[in-house]
């Protein structure tokens, strides 16, 4: 039997130079759920804005029910049966939910919008699928759960039959996402088929049927699931460690620079993302954070850097105690940090490269005497800093825009490290860059440790973390589980167990 | 490559003033019987004429005045907005900060007699004080709790205007004028004259100076790298340290220092006295000038120096032809509206950097 979709060596090469996806074979057979894994950046968003029309691939076909097609724009995608639901919904908060589930393509009574019909259309569509809505409620109105329902129900409004749902669960509570496995079954069982994308192994296992493993925009696995563990998949999703060349001498553990004690955050919707969270780190070492992301990895960093008040707990640098501190306090204090989230923190994209490069030393000689800046002092550093970290632009006024995701985060690197800190908190220092980028960025964070810096690496890529990290603490749930001494002893297995919270140190929360 | 950039930002503007002066004419002589002295009044007007029949002499040097008098007093405006503007805060607090502004000086020029320059010191000093407190109090809001900018000023535009005529009608009015204002300042608290013949008064040299002082504090100190960035990327500044809160109400505050120059330009130097309807819309005029200079305080006074310049020719053709205010109102709108579009030729640009591109290959080819 043909498959549903077949998508042939797919590559999509970002006009950044950032490939997406390489040479990527997916197959979905009809009526099955098939899940779609791998981490944030692994490439499989764009592979399914691809199939919908919302991306153009660089390479490749897009085969459906055996014929070949082009799939210029969604528009197109819809004709041809194909819906997706995005993360970030696409409703009319101010219509009621039958209106927007016709919204496109109403029912008319002459001129005007048949409400009666549109309302009959939902409820119909609502009952057959075992989608729960109101159709007369504003969306406004109704919880994250129904509106997700209602995306669902509008794709099938528009005659999809492949749907693809996009990280479904991010929003939604435990319940809801039970409620929204039975509807997906439902689905299926009246000859729909589903490619459902997530990070999370729980729920491969519990509603896929097959499942397509994705890593650094490649596929590096395509199995039943009844076939495998979540250890199996997770060990497909950061991928066997293959480990970096990386010449490390002996770690020369000296002082204690970081101390954290009983750290606790509460976001803003009073969920606990932080819990008793206690590691040291010295001078002299890496301490890796590993763990699946979204388990506090994020919140660590912010907190520890002065981006978000901690609740509960203490934070020392260098023996004083900085939580609750301004972020220039922390900086001062001899934190450094390379932002998960290059675009959003760690760059001002309309600035030029010499102003990114003092956004944190500004206020200081040499850069301001007397209360005035001295353009020349910026200059300066800007010029001798892009030669040494070997940041390729038109010059120190070129503006940051203009720069490759590679070298932008050479200009984060370079003003993190010339800032001398005493500990360096680097969060996701590779994502997204190329290898040339990737190999300066390790060799850069070793020389810091060699030099006798304390580094606390950050990052969702188990091998980088595995191959640069002279003790690793994983994160499961906002919690450390376990602090683990690096070597060979230590295999990707036995990280595993502690990254999906099937084993946890109890000594690891007092671990000092 | 910036350079680049500059010859075509220089070659659209032009472009740009060319094509609406010429749509303007043909708006003129849609409505007009004799469009051509008309548009030369409007285009030549604010410009004095020399003459050299009975030795040298400078006629008409009261247009030139009007146009500098105007000048000055956008220009003031137009740093006012470029400050918030670098700083991607949209604050619309100028108007009120310029009545307050003008408030400040007829209470202290009408209620103190100490002598000249002090009281027009103390007078200007007023002014700036009340401008920098009207721009702080929507700055704290804006940066502590959230309050949007836009309405905040808006509203406290409202406030100010309610004030200034509360004080007027009850307080400072003088009863026995035949209109609703104060009487004339006192000499020691009016800005001395700069060009006899004008009202163009002392206040233009310091807006010379507050074009080269706002220079220097978006350029040249820490505090306009912190505007910058905050205008940049607020979340880039906060991860490099900078107390963005305290920069947001700020520069809303050091703003209205420039605002209320600018009121007391009105009451000092160009009425000298307070008036009912001190000018009203004029602090929303800055904002096309800052806008027109894409907030960089060089370009905002020569911007300031063009808008003045299209007002008083427009008023100048006014006066002198049967053309309607409406219709110059129209011409100046369609100038502002096409020189302020963002993509307006952007063909042209992509053609321009087509051609350099093939330039340097041909070049290095």
């Amino acid at each position: 039997m043909a498959a549903l979709v077949e998508m042939k060596q797919i590559s999509k090469v970002y006009p950044n130079g950032v490939v997406a996806n390489r040479n990527v074979d997916f197959a979905v057979e009809r009526g099955e759920i098939h899940a779609l894994v791998g981490e944030n950046g692994a490439g499989k968003s764009t592979l399914m804005k691809v199939l919908y029309g919302l991306e153009q691939p660089t390479h490749g076909e897009i085969w459906l029910k055996g014929a070949r097609v082009e799939i210029p724009n969604p528009h197109r995608a819809i004709e041809l049966g194909i819906g997706m639901v995005h993360q970030n919904f696409m409703l009319v908060p101010s219509f009621t939910i039958a209106e927007n589930i016709v919204l496109g393509s109403e029912p008319r009574k002459g001129r005007f919008l048949d409400r009666a019909q549109a309302i009959a259309v939902t409820e119909m569509l609502s009952k057959n699928y075992g989608l729960q809505v109101d159709p007369t409620a504003r969306i406004e109105a109704t919880p994250v759960g129904m509106r997700q329902r209602v995306e669902i129900l509008k794709t099938l409004y528009r005659g999809a039959d492949l749907l693809i749902l996009d990280e479904p669960t991010a929003v939604l509570t435990p319940q809801e996402t039970d409620e929204l496995f039975v509807a997906v079954r439902k689905l299926v069982d009246q000859g729909k088929t589903v490619i459902f994308i997530t990070h999370k192994l729980v729920e491969v296992k519990e509603i896929s049927d097959r499942v397509t493993v994705m890593r650094h925009g490649e596929v590096t696995g395509r199995v039943a699931t009844a076939d495998v563990t979540e250890a199996d998949i997770a060990r497909m999703m950061v991928g066997r460690a293959v480990f970096l060349q990386i010449d490390k001498p002996p770690v020369q553990r000296g002082r204690v620079v970081a101390e954290v004690r009983n750290l606790g955050y509460v976001a803003e919707t009073g969920r606990p993302m932080l819990r008793n969270v206690n590691f040291d780190v010295y001078a002299g070492e890496i301490l890796g954070v590993a763990g699946v992301e979204g388990n506090g990895q994020t919140e660590l960093v912010e907190v520890m850097t002065g981006l978000r008040p901690a609740t509960t707990g203490e934070i020392r640098i260098d023996g004083t105690p900085v939580q609750g501190q301004s972020a220039r306090r922390i900086r001062l204090s001899g934190v450094a940090h390379i932002p998960e989230d290059r675009l959003t923190n760690g760059v001002a994209l309309d600035a030029s490269i010499a102003e990114n490069l003092v956004v944190d030393r500004y206020n200081r000689p040499p850069f301001t005497r007397r209360g005035a800046l001295s353009p020349r002092a910026i200059q300066t550093q800007a010029v001798a800093l892009m030669q040494q970290f070997d940041i390729r632009a038109a010059g120190p006024t070129a503006l940051m825009r203009s720069l490759s995701g590679g070298n932008m985060q050479k200009v984060i690197v370079a003003r993190e490290f010339s800032a001398e800190p005493a500990l360096l908190i680097a969060a996701q220092p590779t994502r997204g860059v190329d290898i040339g980028a990737t190999e300066f960025v390790h060799t850069q964070l070793v020389a810091k440790r060699n030099e006798g810096k304390a580094v606390l690496l950050v990052s969702a890529d188990l091998a980088e973390v595995m191959s640069l990290s002279d003790r690793i603490a994983v994160m499961y749930k906002g919690e450390i589980v376990g602090i683990l001494e690096n070597g060979p002893h230590l295999t990707e297995e036995e990280i595993g167990l502690y990254m999906l919270g099937l084993k946890r140190d109890e000594g690891a929360r007092g671990e000092l | 490559m910036t350079k680049n950039k500059a010859v075509i930002e220089a070659i659209r503007i032009v472009a740009v003033v060319v094509i609406a002066l010429m749509i303007g004419f043909v708006i003129t002589a849609m409505v007009s019987k004799e469009p051509v002295q008309a548009y030369t009044a409007l285009l030549t007007g604010p410009l004095p004429n020399l003459s050299f029949e009975n030795g040298f002499a400078i006629k008409n040097i009261n247009r030139f005045g009007n146009w500098m008098e105007e000048s000055t007093t956008l220009i003031l405006l137009g740093l006012a907005v470029a400050i918030v503007f670098k700083a991607r805060q949209f604050s619309l607090g100028a108007e009120g900060q310029m009545l307050l502004g003008a408030l400040a000086t007829a209470v202290i020029a009408l209620k103190l007699s100490i002598p000249f320059p002090w009281h027009m010191l103390l007078a200007l000093a007023a002014a700036m004080t009340i401008g920098f407190l009207w721009g702080l109090l929507p700055g704290l809001l804006k940066a502590y709790l959230a309050v949007d900018e836009i309405v905040s000023t808006l509203m406290f535009n409202v406030i100010a205007l309610q004030v200034f005529d509360l004080l007027l009608f009850n307080w400072l009015r003088d009863p026995t004028a035949g209109f609703v204002g104060t009487v004339p300042f006192p000499d020691s608290a009016v800005l001395p004259l700069a060009i006899s013949g004008t009202r163009v008064s002392w206040m233009i040299f310091i807006m010379l100076a507050a074009v080269v002082i706002v220079w220097f504090l978006m350029e040249r100190t820490p505090f306009g790298f912190e505007l910058k960035m905050l205008g940049a990327n607020r979340k880039f500044a906060e991860y490099g340290g900078i107390n963005t809160k305290r920069v947001i109400a700020l520069s809303m505050a050091v703003s209205g220092i420039l605002a209320g120059l600018a009121g007391a330009h009105l009451s000092m130097g160009l009425l000298k006295r307070l008036t009912i309807n001190l000018s009203p819309g004029l602090g929303f005029e800055g904002i096309v000038v800052a806008l027109l200079a894409r907030n960089d305080p060089r370009w905002v006074l020569i911007a300031g120096l063009f808008y003045g310049y299209l007002r008083t020719g427009a008023q100048i053709m006014e006066r002198s032809s049967d053309v309607t205010r409406e219709v110059v109102l129209i011409i100046q709108a369609i100038i502002i509206l096409l020189i302020t579009a963002e993509q307006l030729f952007p063909r042209f640009q992509e053609w321009w950097r087509a051609r350099r591109n093939n330039e340097v290959a041909i070049e290095r080819g």
